[in-house]
C-alpha cells in the first residue's frame, strides 16, 4: 500500500480524525473552541462473548491499542 | 361476618390488634391529609415533566439541525453507491451485522423498544443469522436479555449530546476491527418522519466485495486498493447519519412523552382538587351536624 498511514496501521477514519484534529488546532481561538467540541468523543464499549458482557473500556484508548497492534503486526509480516 | 369467619388467619390478626379501628371522624381527616399530600406530589411531578419538556424542545431544535447537516453526509455517500449500482452480496451462510442505533437515556416513549422489536422480528423471520452491535444502553438492556449470545459489541455513552463525526468514525473503526466476515452491514435507526412519528429503518453499508462487484463502479476510475478506505469511510458516514437522525427522533419523542406526562398530571391534579374540596366539604358538614345535634340534645 502506498500510504504511510496505512503501513503505520491506521484506518482511514483514524487518519481522517488525526488530520481534522490538526486542522481544528490550527484555527483561531474563538473558532477553535467551537470546532474542538465537534471533535470530542467520549464513548465506552464492551465486547460480548457467549451472551456475557465483557469489561467496559473507553473506546479511544482501545482504538489506539488496536492500531498499534495492527502496525506491529504489519511490520513483522 | 361470613367472610371473616371463613378466614381464621384474618380473625387471629384482628384479635391481636384490636386498636386498628379508629373513630371514623379521624379517618376522614387522615384521607383529607392524604389527598393533600398526593396533590402536592403530583404538582411536583408536573413541574419536573414540564421542565424536561422544555429542555427537550430546546435540544430538539439543535438535534434537528445536526440531523439535516448529517443527512448530507449520508446521502452523498449513498449517491456514490447508487451511481455505481452496488448491490449487497448474497453471501450464502455468511452472517450479517446489524448495528442498532439507540441511546443511553430513557423517558422518551417507545422508540428504543421499537428498535428492539424490529430486531427481534428480524431474528424471528430468521433464515439469516445476524450479529449485533448495539449503540446505547437502552437497547443493550432490552436485547441483552433476549438475544445476548448474538451481541458482538456494545457501546455506551451515546446520546449524551448531539453525536459527532468523531463518535461515528471511532465506532466504525471498532466495527471494522471485528473478527469474522460479514456479507453486509445493516444499520438500524429511527427515521425521522415528522415531530410525531418515526419508524425503524435500515441503511445498508456494503462490504468491500460488494463494492468491487458493482456494475458501474469502473466509471469512477478508482484504484482497487482504495476500496477498503472507501468502505470504512462510507460506514462512518452512514453511522453518523443514523446516529444524528436517531438522536433527533429521541429528542422529539422525549418532548412528546413529557408533554403527555404533564397533561396527564394536569388531569390528575384537577381530579384530586375536586375530590379534596368535596371531602373537605363533607368533613365540615359532618362537624356541623354533630355540633347542632349536640346543642339540641343539651338544651333539653
Amino acid at each position: 500500500m502506498a500510504f504511510a498511514w496505512k503501513t503505520a496501521g491506521l484506518t482511514y477514519n483514524r487518519y481522517l480524525a488525526v488530520a481534522s484534529r490538526v486542522v481544528r488546532r490550527s484555527l483561531k481561538e474563538d473558532k477553535r473552541l467551537a470546532a474542538e467540541r465537534r471533535g470530542e468523543m467520549d464513548l465506552r464499549f464492551a465486547k460480548w462473548e457467549n451472551g456475557k458482557q465483557g469489561e467496559n473500556k473507553p473506546l479511544a484508548s482501545a482504538n489506539e491499542q488496536a492500531m498499534a497492534d495492527a502496525a506491529s503486526g504489519s511490520q513483522q509480516s | 361476618m361470613l367472610s371473616r369467619a371463613a378466614r381464621p388467619a384474618l380473625r387471629a390478626s384482628a384479635a391481636i390488634k384490636p386498636a386498628t379501628a379508629v373513630a371514623p371522624n379521624a379517618a376522614t381527616y387522615a384521607t383529607l391529609r392524604e389527598i393533600e399530600g398526593r396533590l402536592k406530589s403530583i404538582r411536583n411531578i408536573e413541574k419536573i415533566t414540564k421542565t424536561m419538556k422544555i429542555v427537550a424542545s430546546t435540544k430538539l431544535t439543535r438535534a434537528q439541525r445536526a440531523m439535516n447537516e448529517s443527512r448530507v453526509y449520508g446521502q452523498t455517500s449513498d449517491q456514490v453507491f447508487k451511481e455505481a449500482e452496488t448491490k449487497p452480496t448474497e453471501g450464502e451462510g455468511k452472517k450479517q451485522l446489524l448495528v442498532v442505533c439507540s441511546s443511553d437515556k430513557g423517558l422518551c416513549g417507545g422508540i428504543h423498544s421499537g428498535l428492539s422489536r424490529y430486531v427481534r422480528r428480524q431474528f424471528a423471520e430468521g433464515n439469516q443469522s445476524y450479529d449485533l452491535v448495539i449503540l446505547g444502553e437502552k437497547c443493550k438492556a432490552q436485547l441483552g436479555r433476549s438475544n445476548g449470545k448474538d451481541i458482538a459489541l456494545s457501546f455506551a455513552g451515546v446520546g449524551k449530546d448531539v453525536p459527532t463525526f468523531a463518535d461515528a468514525s471511532a465506532i466504525a473503526d471498532q466495527i471494522t476491527l471485528l473478527p469474522g466476515e460479514y456479507s453486509s452491514i445493516k444499520i438500524l435507526y429511527n427515521k425521522f418522519i415528522n415531530a410525531q412519528s418515526y419508524e425503524p429503518t435500515v441503511v445498508e453499508a456494503f462490504s468491500e466485495e460488494a463494492i468491487a462487484n458493482s456494475p458501474n463502479f469502473s466509471s469512477f476510475e478508482v484504484d482497487e486498493s482504495l476500496l477498503g478506505n472507501l468502505r470504512e469511510y462510507a460506514l462512518a458516514n452512514s453511522l453518523y447519519w443514523a446516529l444524528a437522525e436517531g438522536h433527533a427522533c429521541e429528542q422529539s419523542a422525549r418532548r412528546n412523552a413529557m408533554d403527555n406526562a404533564s397533561k396527564n398530571a394536569g388531569d390528575m391534579i384537577n381530579k384530586f382538587q375536586i375530590l379534596f374540596n368535596r371531602t373537605r366539604q363533607a368533613v365540615i358538614t359532618g362537624e356541623l351536624v354533630e355540633i347542632i345535634t349536640g346543642a339540641a340534645a343539651s338544651e333539653e
